[in-house]
């Protein structure tokens, strides 16, 4: 071949070329809002306190409307996956919204976009492929979307350095995350039983409010590590959720209420979200006479971080010290757990723990490979037995996006679970976003099989303690504090709240018998 | 647990020092699906390595929905896309359609696989489906009873990154070990010998690919790049679009199996590379920067070499029904494609039975375009590249100068779209 260096000029070829935002400078920070969103708007609320303290204007974008789902069809190639189509619709409405009143330009150059990427072959890995082609479609190539790798905490200075994902930021936006799961946790469990309606609402608005203004004065400490050691050891985010732990304490519930609990497992989006996106499914679980166990965000970034499971992952480190960086990832791991643990101590104890996630993986073994990437991988196989064989709930309902690649492959997977554990509740919704009717009438058929189940454990529960709800009710009478919203049930071995509630009355309280 | 009935195969001789085994009588069943289509060789090598007689290596037929019909009705756990729905068939018909009964029904994880991108993309995995796609197909001979079992074979399912050589002796050690009484040395050997099958083979489709193009330029004549996953080379997946082409005079490359010679691709990308649009011909950052997907890279490094190669004048896409891999390609693949002029065509939404009737439409407008416009292709693409060409060593027709106007009329550009 001739060599290139003595070649002439050639003519160069047209080429079509991949999106690329223009640099963010530092200089516009203070005039340019970063929009964001994907999960509720309690973490979303957090995150901008997080935000707004590292003096970024910052912004989540509206909650996900059912119209989102066409403007997203109009702007991307058919056949995405519900997820995607949502979140694409959701960022071009907007964008169409206020470049109708401000105009492109200023659309462009006032907003950002901060988007998760960077997390394997499906799922965010490739949604901002989707984004660039609605930003081609609206004629807004101009508009600037940036990527939050999942995996690297200090991603140092964006070009422009406009952004910078430090750890300051990246740490404050994962402890309020975890706030975000605890506080939701909070909700799921009260909110069925509350005496008051519409308390629990009323009362997670003002605790998310006090938790935004925790995250927006979180006073910043030195640098990398600095910020790092202070996350790890302050008991600033604690006493703030000892704070809204004692706004909990006003919520009066009646626990004697028998409900199907309802774990919600799925695509991580779907199953994270509440709004039209999901057919609102959890709210109407609740109002179907459910209690509904929903799906932390820490569950999902703890499996990220796990250095067993994502050992595959580091097949080409060219590390010299493989081993030490291991173990710098166990210790890690626990530190998370440990603080997510304090995090629930601060809430007495109310949200789940976290489950282990070996015990995910011996789980899903026969049935699912724990390597195996996408989605949630082996875990919707191991959440759906770990709350079996845990009784931590009478059904579990899994959201699986129309069309999504791995949710579709667990739940054919879940068939050969089902073969072994025949009376295992498991109602797998599949989502397009418009077809609200078919879905919610599936999971119903179920939820009257787990319903009948909780009403017949609660009645059987009775009857062998010979407890009465006479007498029950007259202890509460005389012992308020157990009618507390944040006073602590313990798990007695039953899925239902009100089953374990009367076996803990009958047990450790020691209530004479009728 | 041991075959019972091979006593023989597991056997082992008194001496204490490694022996190989005698696996001359186990027979092995492959489910020829997925991206077996473009690894077999190594599963070949590998199971030859570990003295499985070549004849003993069973892989199923093409996918067919007789096959279906037949061997996988009833076993289907979930509705997806084709290629993985189609696999229980495969499972079947080994299962229950073999005159003489396999031993070992072998059907890998594929976590990643091999690609010339290696070293210029973020990783080179498998579709989530390609991965997890045993893990569901066996659920449909397992939820009821173990139909496995009942056959008296083992179903081995190892968890394996191709794409990673240096993990895949331990991968295969753990997952097969127990199937074939595997020691370590031995795997490592057999791991060695699959590789240099697949690598041998490869080579060889590559060169055949090559010397298509060379007859391309020095005919100055058009061929068509089939730009597709590696199983629509099923006939009951692909539906053999691109063998009717074929039949009207087009020679055609699979883009699997393009030429990877660092001279040609050297001199495609030349310019790209001079006003760094590239680092090197294999970087394909410049048109798609989620680089995970192993099939995905390569069908972007195909749509960029198709731009560049004067002679594909066409490229036929081919898609199957749900495919959320290449969901978000298709615009982006055809941009690329099309910015120089070549033809683009789709047919998306492949699924069980061939649209035989639209089909045949849409081939005869293919041939159509290509007769129509191919020479126009050819020289206008030509005029991008420099004058000596690997392809026609010192036979180099003058290079035309670059045209003003658009490579692509605007009526074949508007044809195009309404055909995809
Ligand atoms: S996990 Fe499923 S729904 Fe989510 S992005 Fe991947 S394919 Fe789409
Ligand atoms: S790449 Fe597409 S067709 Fe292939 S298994 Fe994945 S989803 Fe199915």
């Amino acid at each position: 071949m001739a060599q290139l260096a003595t070649l002439p000029v050639l003519p160069s070829a047209p080429h079509y070329t991949a999106y690329k935002p223009r640099p963010f400078k530092r200089e516009e920070r203070e005039d340019v809002t970063l929009l964001f969103g994907g999960l509720t708007w309690k973490h979303e609320r957090m995150m901008q306190g997080v935000l707004h303290n590292l003096k970024y204007k910052a912004e989540p974008l509206p909650n996900i409307k059912r119209e989102d789902l066409d403007v997203g069809k109009e702007l991307i190639d058919t056949g995405a996956c519900c997820p995607t189509i949502f979140t694409t619709g959701n960022l071009a409405s907007f964008l169409k919204e206020k470049s109708a009143t401000h105009g492109k330009e200023h659309v462009n150059n006032k907003f950002v976009y901060l988007t998760a990427g960077a997390c394997g072959p499906c799922r965010f890995g490739q949604y901002h492929q989707s984004y660039a082609m609605a930003l081609d479609g609206l004629g807004m190539k101009d508009f600037r979307m940036f990527l939050l790798a999942q995996d690297e905490l200090d991603q140092g200075e964006g070009e422009g350095g406009g952004l910078q994902i430090n750890m300051p930021m990246s740490l404050g936006l994962i402890w309020s995350i975890l706030c975000g799961d605890v506080i939701t946790d909070l909700e799921y469990r009260i909110r069925p039983y509350e005496t008051v309606p519409g308390q629990t609402d009323k009362v997670l608005q003002e605790s998310v409010e006090y938790m935004y203004q925790a995250y927006l004065n979180r006073p910043l400490q030195g640098g990398k590590w600095g910020t790092m050691a202070w996350h790890l050891t302050t008991d600033y985010f604690t006493k703030a959720l000892g704070e809204v732990r004692k706004m909990w304490d006003a919520i009066e519930v009646d626990r004697l209420r028998p409900k199907a609990k309802v774990k919600i497992t799925g695509e991580f989006w779907l199953q994270t979200h509440e709004g039209d996106g999901n057919y609102n499914i959890k709210r109407w679980l609740e109002s179907e006479g459910a209690e509904v166990i929903p799906p932390p965000v820490a569950v999902w970034l703890h499996y990220l971080m796990h250095p067993e499971i994502r050992k595959l992952e580091r097949r080409q480190s060219t590390s010299k010290h493989p081993q030490l960086e291991h173990k710098l990832l166990q210790v890690l791991e626990k530190v998370y757990r440990g603080t997510y643990n304090r995090f629930r101590k601060a809430l007495a104890n109310i949200p789940y723990e976290l489950p282990d996630q070996i015990e995910l993986i011996n789980l899903a073994k026969p049935f699912y490979h724990f390597e195996l990437r996408g989605g949630e991988g082996h875990m919707l196989v191991g959440k759906a037995l770990y709350s079996y064989h845990h009784k931590k709930a009478h059904m579990v309902c899994e959201l699986s996006p129309y069309s999504c690649m791995p949710n579709t492959m667990s739940i054919g997977s879940m068939a050969n679970v089902m073969g072994r554990y025949p009376d295992l509740l498991y109602a797998p919704i599949e989502v397009k976003g418009d077809a609200e009717v078919h879905a919610l009438s599936r999971c119903q058929m179920i939820l009257t099989e787990a319903k009948r189940r909780a009403q017949q454990e609660y009645e059987e529960t009775l009857k062998e303690t010979g407890l009465t709800v006479e007498a029950i009710r007259q202890y509460e009478a005389q012992h308020p504090e157990v009618k507390k919203a944040t006073y602590k049930v313990p798990h007695m071995g039953h899925a239902g709240e009100a089953t374990n509630y009367v076996l803990h009355l009958a047990r450790d309280k020691q209530i004479a018998r009728a | 647990m041991r075959i019972p009935t091979l006593p023989t195969w597991f056997a082992t001789k008194a001496s204490s020092a490694p022996t190989k085994k005698d696996r001359s009588q186990v027979r092995v069943g492959i489910p020829k699906v997925l991206n077996v289509w473009s690894t077999h060789q190594f599963w070949v090598g590998f199971l030859k390595a570990l003295g499985v007689q070549p004849e003993n290596i069973i892989f199923s037929s093409d996918t067919s929905e007789e096959q279906g019909r037949e061997h996988g009705k009833g076993r289907g756990t979930v509705d997806c896309c084709y290629p993985v729905k189609c696999i229980s068939g495969h499972y079947g018909e080994l299962v229950f359609g073999q005159k003489k009964k396999i031993n070992v029904l072998l059907s890998p994880m594929l976590y990643s696989i091999p690609s010339v991108l290696r070293g210029n993309v973020v990783d080179t995995l498998t579709c989530t489906r390609v991965m997890a796609g045993p893990e569901s197909v066996k659920a449909g001979f397992l939820k009821e009873r173990d139909v496995f079992a009942e056959q008296g074979i083992k179903y081995a399912s190892p968890f394996v990154s191709l794409g990673d050589p240096h993990c895949v002796t331990d991968q295969l050690y753990d997952g097969l070990k127990d199937v074939f009484e595997l020691d370590k040395k031995e795997t490592e050997h057999a791991v060695a010998a699959g590789y240099a099958a697949l690598d041998a083979f490869n080579a060889k489709a590559r060169g055949q690919s090559r010397k298509i193009l060379e007859w391309c330029a020095i005919n100055q004549k058009p061929c068509i790049l089939v730009m597709a996953r590696p199983y629509h080379m099923d006939t009951g997946i692909g539906h053999e679009i691109e063998g009717e082409l074929q039949a009207h005079g087009y020679p055609v490359l699979w883009l699997q199996y393009l030429p990877g010679d660092l001279d040609l691709l050297n001199w495609l990308f030349e310019e790209d590379m001079r006003i760094g649009r590239c680092k090197n011909p294999f970087d394909i950052n410049d048109v798609w920067t989620s680089s995970y997907s192993s099939n995905t890279n390569e069908i972007m490094w195909g749509a960029k070499v198709a731009a560049r190669c004067p002679w594909i004048t066409c490229v036929v896409r081919l898609s199957s029904y749900e495919c959320g891999m290449d969901q978000p390609t298709f615009t982006p693949a055809q941009k690329i494609v099309e910015a120089t002029g070549t033809l683009f065509f789709k047919f998306g939404d492949l699924d069980s039975t061939k649209p035989a009737g639209s089909v045949r439409i849409r081939i005869e407008t293919i041939t159509h375009y290509l007769s129509k416009y191919s020479e126009d292709i050819i020289r206008k693409k030509r005029a991008y590249l420099s004058d000596q060409g690997p392809l026609l060593e010192g036979e180099w027709p003058e290079r035309p100068e670059v045209e003003a106007e658009s490579p692509a009329p605007q009526e074949q550009q508007e044809q195009v779209i309404s055909v995809v």
